[in-house]
């Protein structure tokens, strides 16, 4: 699928989803785990505009890219801002997830929305560019 | 399809009513509009989100915030949750937290 590049800023969250939800029907993923992937592309992409590119220009861009093999569809987010691995962000645990809402901390909470929605999440630097891969099976099970 | 918002406020209850999808992008409204009903310190706040059709964290930061300003006295209702919006509802927790129904009834 041809790429897109889009302006780093929140309201080019809605046409990013809309890729990852093209991309997710072009591959024949049923909309439950469309949403999941669209979810999971709309967390980290919302991690990068607000704090990756947090001190960008007006310039900073956001590219995402899709690919349909015979089992799998690859989409992947690229980036210039400084590097970030959202694995290594820590994650909420069950502890954490069962508190009443006025004991939650914020933090943490999109990005394991977005690990748990997605069937592989992969993260790599090339050069100055940030790589966040989003894998789904095309086939359930 | 965008995000709209609708608010009645009052004392006793205030009513929200999302609609579409609440991104990073749209939450600052959610937002200044639990802010704004804050004020009148509502007793229950009550959450339509049968036309929700999607949720990221940035509308469940929000929830967090309404219970925060609000209090831990108010109760927080979710009414028409359905679907992938619900599933992240339950998946991050929020079921030990707040009532969810498919139409409103206070507890």
């Amino acid at each position: 699928m041809d790429k897109l590049t889009l302006p780093a800023v929140l309201a080019s969250l809605a046409e990013l989803r809309r890729y990852a939800r093209e991309a997710a029907a072009a591959a024949g993923i049923e909309e439950e785990r469309s949403y999941q992937l669209q979810l999971a592309v709309d967390e980290i992409a919302t991690n990068i505009i607000s704090y990756g590119y947090k001190d960008a220009g007006p310039m900073a861009q956001i590219v995402i890219g899709g690919e349909i093999t015979a089992d799998v569809l690859i989409i992947t987010l690229e980036d210039h801002a400084p590097a970030f691995d959202p694995r290594t962000r820590q994650m909420p645990d069950d502890d954490e997830l069962s508190k009443p809402l006025e004991e939650r901390t914020i933090g943490g909470l999109g990005i394991y929305l977005a690990m748990e929605g997605v069937d592989r999440f992969d993260y790599r630097r090339e050069g100055e560019r940030n790589l966040n891969i989003f894998e789904m099976r095309r086939r359930n099970g | 399809m965008g995000f709209s918002i609708s608010v009645e406020g009052g004392q006793g209850e205030a009513t929200i009513k999302l609609v579409g999808e609440l991104d990073a992008a749209a939450a600052p409204q959610f937002k200044e509009a639990i802010e704004k009903l804050a004020v009148d310190k509502p007793q229950r706040l009550i959450l339509h989100m049968d036309q929700l059709e999607f949720m990221a964290s940035a509308g469940l930061r929000v929830l967090i915030f309404a219970r925060q300003k609000m209090g831990a006295d108010v109760s927080l209702y979710v009414i028409g949750s359905r679907g992938p919006v619900l599933n992240t509802l339950k998946m991050s927790g929020f079921h030990h937290s707040v009532y969810l129904q498919d139409t409103y009834a206070p507890e």
